[in-house]
């Protein structure tokens, strides 16, 4: 086996030392673009700053994922493709050494030079970062694991496309069907909550089409001949792709055949300067439905005519939303945002960077022109270091908004940020006895915390209030921590877990919106009413309405979603969901299992009609009959896409076709016939002929 | 199974699609012997082979290569097996001499005087780079790693296909110098006719994917004959001749290649009516070609008119 990796690695060298400099290129490049935006920030806007790439290790990764699978596919498939010459695999089949030494001998050779092409740049890469003075962003070795997840995932589409080079299929297009696994696994480790699901997927992933690579090394990539989980894992690496296939051919059916109709509009309220509030609903078209609570269309009082929906949007009020969270649990969602995000922008004063770092709960601050660290800032002020002596925000589970940049909370104050003078100023308290308190007018309960806040800003750069989200009150202060009203929120909570303050035209004026959240009303059955209540500076609440729930926000199907599930696998859909960060069973789209277990019970009689063909044996058809269940139209086109059709021909005793590769007749038992003698025949015993 | 058969196949059948590449081949190939495996293209020589050293799935039957199933040809096995295929492909990017040591670290027995000896035949330079070698040139690498390992069963498809007469001369002369050994068996498809007058033992032929003839050179020459029957005018259709396998027609005269000529053969050519008749003699060759060729009649005669009686 020595030999064939060290023939491998000689072979593939070339290709390898390309790919490690295609990859050296691209982390170049995003390094040199990471110093032009530093070199030219002034330029760059305030809310596109918070979007620039400010730690190169984190931000290559779309890139790094993307040549990662195509230097996997085209290295795995190269592999293959040097001896696919019939005479040139029958010389390297014919080693007096084993399949599974032949393909280890590849695989380890290929993985060696898939580390070195990847792991080369990426070492040096990440050691120029870590170097002070070359990246000016925080740094910690957790956000590392998604550029790792991507190499890893990159190894899948590499056996994915050994596995396009080695195997023989009827269909031609049908090779490249194994990259469907990787796709899929690519897609769902992404999604994922935790990254110990990632890498269960990636692990079954590359099981599953390592062994479908070994299983084609014993029968030289057909199905048939295969050792029986070679044979499993085949089948269930290409229905993956299959299912990929016909999603997107129903995608695309859907979108050209259904573009037109206006089958789907979504409807939501909203509220225009003067108060009002007016029923929106938006079909495909440019033009919008707007109409009034007592289902009157708005008219254009100029025209006379139907309101043109960018007149009406020219009407609406500004509205600012805060999601309140008081639990303390860790940040939540997927993994790979949790890692991406473990650091946030925060803004840029004309030398410094600073961003907020949820490790220390702390803003850490940046020099730019040495791209060194200067300090950190926390409630207590300016520290020169990172931790503060533990003095922190603490606050990473709110999502701060891209334009709360001027105020920053704890659990019980929000602080005013000062970052040209390194300073932090408390202008709001809930602690009745913290001298930061400047609120005489404002009364806090016991156990009281703050949920969220909001910075709102009415021109698009002053700062005209701030929202503040308590346990028990939503509170509008101004600038300098005074209330201008506040309302009672603990009854609401956490039923209502999204609120949106409306700013009226009139500067006293306001609308507070408490909206159920997605989940009280799956338990509740939608029935929640939205509560609107329309405030005054100085007379508090003036009234209030409940909006009946909108139709689209119901858990509903739209018929294109139901069309796509038809060619989609009844078991992608039941197990999707059971990978939540909290599996619920409610979570499983039943409306759309059972369009896709239609046409699966479609697929049934078919798949056992054609296992007939075939002359599968019954305990053979009764098995693909439970995979076409399970799997659906996918299934029964991987079944049909692995088997080979067999010849048949009329059994010389029962006059019935039978399949020609079995060695008797299916249905009498008897020996297929000798070939036809023509009288030329000459044979010889070998003992006579000696 | 026969243990003096290095290779014996039972019912043997390969199906391209819905046509059957080799049908029904029982062979047995006896040790020791130098074996010729005939057929003209496409008549299956290859995809037996194929199968016979487990590169390719037989649709039914089975088969066994010293003693081992085809399906499932161990590591032991192929060690003992040399495999000359037809096109000689090797890896390009490889120098004469890594390919010797490449083929070297997989067999115990390597015999690197033999490795030398060959390419030393060939006038093959030890840093030459394959994909600059000739085909002759690599048909003498190939050989070379094919011998060097001292296998007890050379299967050699074609190996002189494509090869200049210059070529094709060394690679024979290195192939019986070198392969003559007692308990070494060759098993070789060839359409170089001459070669197998020289070096094979036995024969066997595939017809259109079925084997026609299993026996020793001896037998196939004596069992293959033409008679030459003259007519004072045109001569009769030729019709349910015993073991016809071609037929001449000439101006008076009709020329008939049969196998197994016997009695029964007689009896109809004489119920033919010819004025004179006699045997012609068969090189081994144009007995080969006759049996390779098309079956049936074929005619001199110029005008289909002038040839009714």
């Amino acid at each position: 086996m020595k030999a064939l990796i060290q023939k491998e690695l000689r072979e593939n060298l070339k290709l390898a030392v390309l790919g490690l400099g295609i990859l050296t290129l691209i982390l170049a490049l995003n390094a040199q673009k990471y110093s032009t935006i530093l070199k030219n920030l002034g330029g760059i806007s305030e809310s596109q700053q918070v979007y620039l790439p400010w730690q190169p290790l984190v931000s290559s990764d779309i890139l790094i994922g993307f040549f990662c699978a195509i230097f996997g596919a085209v290295l795995g498939w190269f592999q293959i493709h040097n001896e696919s010459h019939r005479d040139l695999w029958a010389f390297l089949i014919h080693r007096p050494i084993t399949r599974t030494e032949i393909f280890l001998g590849k695989v380890i050779a290929g993985l060696m030079l898939y580390v070195l092409a990847t792991g080369l740049p990426l070492i040096g890469f990440i050691a120029w970062a870590l170097v002070p003075g070359h990246v000016a962003a925080p740094f910690q070795w957790a956000m590392l694991r998604p550029v790792a997840i991507l190499v890893l995932s990159g190894i899948l589409y590499y056996f994915a496309g050994m596995l396009t080079g080695l195997r023989q299929a009827r269909w031609y297009a049908s090779r490249a069907l194994g990259l469907g696994v990787a796709l899929f696994v690519s897609l769902m480790f992404q999604s994922e909550p935790h990254l110990w699901q990632a890498l269960f997927f990636i692990l079954i992933g590359g099981i599953i089409l390592a062994t479908a690579v070994w299983g084609g090394f014993h029968s030289h990539g057909y199905y048939r001949g295969q050792p029986a989980p070679g044979r499993l894992a085949l089948t269930g690496a290409l229905m993956p792709g299959w299912g990929f296939v016909l999603a997107l051919t129903a995608i695309l059916l859907v979108e050209l055949l259904l573009r037109n109709s206006n089958f789907n509009p979504r409807s939501e309220y909203q509220m225009t300067k003067d108060g009002t509030i007016y029923k929106v609903t938006r079909g495909n078209g440019d033009q919008s439905d707007i109409m009034d609570l007592a289902g009157k269309p708005l008219m254009d009082s100029k025209t006379g005519r139907r309101i043109r929906t960018a007149d009406f949007n020219r009407q609406l009020c500004i509205r600012v939303q805060i999601n309140p969270d008081f639990s303390n649990r860790a940040p939540h969602g997927r993994w790979l945002d949790r890692d991406c995000n473990r650091f946030t922008f925060w803004r840029a004063t004309p030398d410094t960077l600073w961003y907020y770092w949820g490790r220390y709960g702390r803003l850490v601050g940046y020099d730019i022109a040495t791209r060194r660290f200067i300090g950190s800032l926390g409630p207590n002020g300016f520290a020169q270091n990172i931790s503060g002596n533990g003095d922190r925000f603490d606050n990473d589970r709110n999502n701060y908004a891209v334009a709360s940049r001027r105020i920053i909370n704890t659990a019980h104050a929000v602080y005013e940020l000062d970052l040209e003078h390194r300073a932090t100023k408390a202008i709001y308290s809930i602690t009745n006895d913290s001298e930061a308190a400047t609120l005489s007018n404002i009364t806090n309960t016991p156990h009281e915390s703050i949920g969220g806040i909001g910075e709102v800003s009415l021109n698009g750069n002053d700062w005209d209030y701030t929202i503040v989200v308590t346990r028990s009150y939503v509170r509008l202060l101004s600038p300098d921590g005074k209330a201008v009203w506040q309302f009672a929120y603990k009854s609401n909570h956490p039923d209502y877990g999204q609120i949106t303050v409306s700013f009226l035209d009139s500067r006293n004026q306001f609308a507070l919106w408490l909206v159920p959240s997605g989940h009280t009303q799956e338990k509740t059955g939608w029935k929640l009413p939205m509560q609107v209540t329309w405030l005054d500076r100085e007379q508090g609440a003036l009234r209030s309405t409940d909006l009946p729930v909108l139709s689209h926000n119901r858990r509903e199907f739209a018929r294109e979603q139901k069309l796509i599930s038809l060619s989609l696998p009844p078991a992608l859909l039941v197990m999707l969901p059971l990978f939540d960060e909290v599996p619920r069973l409610e979570d499983i789209p039943w409306v759309l299992v059972r369009y896709s277990l239609a046409a699966a019970l479609v697929c049934l009689p078919v798949g056992w009609w054609v296992g007939r063909r075939y002359s599968l044996t019954l305990p053979s058809r009764v098995g693909w009959a439970a995979f076409h269940l399970v799997f659906g139209i996918p299934g029964l086109l991987t079944f049909l896409s692995v088997q080979e059709w067999p010849a048949r021909e009329a059994c010389p005793n029962c006059k019935k076709l039978r399949v020609v590769d079995r060695e008797k007749c299916e249905h009498c038992g008897a020996d297929f016939a000798p070939p036809e003698k023509n009288g030329t025949e000459v044979f010889e015993t070998m003992a006579a002929a000696k | 199974m026969n243990e003096q058969s290095v290779i014996q196949t039972r019912g043997l059948t390969r199906y391209f699609g819905a046509k059957p590449a080799v049908h029904d081949l029982n062979l047995e190939v006896p040790r020791g012997s130098v074996f010729a495996f005939l057929g003209r293209n496409g008549s299956g020589k290859t995809t037996t082979i194929r199968m016979l050293l487990g590169l390719l799935e037989p649709t039914r039957g089975q088969g066994s290569i010293l003693g081992y199933d085809i399906r499932t040809l161990p590591p032991e096995a192929r060690a003992r097996i040399g495999y000359l295929t037809e096109e000689h492909q090797l890896y390009g990017w490889m120098s004469v001499k890594e390919c010797g040591g490449f083929q070297s670290q997989f067999y115990p027995r390597w015999n690197e005087k033999i490795f030398r000896g060959v390419i030393g035949h060939f006038s093959l330079k030890p840093a030459a780079r394959v994909k600059d070698l000739s085909r002759g040139e690599r048909a003498g690498l190939c050989l070379g790693l094919t011998l060097a390992p001292e296998p007890e069963l050379l299967i050699l498809d074609d190996p002189a296909m494509g090869l200049d007469p210059v070529a094709h001369r060394s690679l024979i002369e290195s192939m019986i110098y070198l392969t003559r050994r007692s308990d070494r068996t060759i098993f070789f498809s060839s359409h170089q006719l001459a070669d197998v007058e020289r070096v094979a033992d036995y024969v066997a032929i595939l017809d259109r994917s079925v084997l026609r003839v299993c026996c020793s050179l001896e037998t196939f020459r004596n069992s293959v004959q033409q008679v030459r029957l003259r007519f004072p005018g045109v001569p009769p259709p030729v019709q349910n001749i015993p073991g016809l396998l071609q037929a001449f027609r000439a101006e008076g005269e009709l020329r008939l290649t049969c196998v197994h000529y016997g009695a029964a053969t007689e009896q109809a050519l004489r119920a033919l009516a010819p004025a004179q008749m006699e045997m012609v003699p068969l090189s081994l060759e144009d007995a080969f070609i006759s049996y390779l060729g098309e079956r049936g009649e074929k005619s001199f005669i110029l005008s289909e008119t002038e040839a009714q009686p």
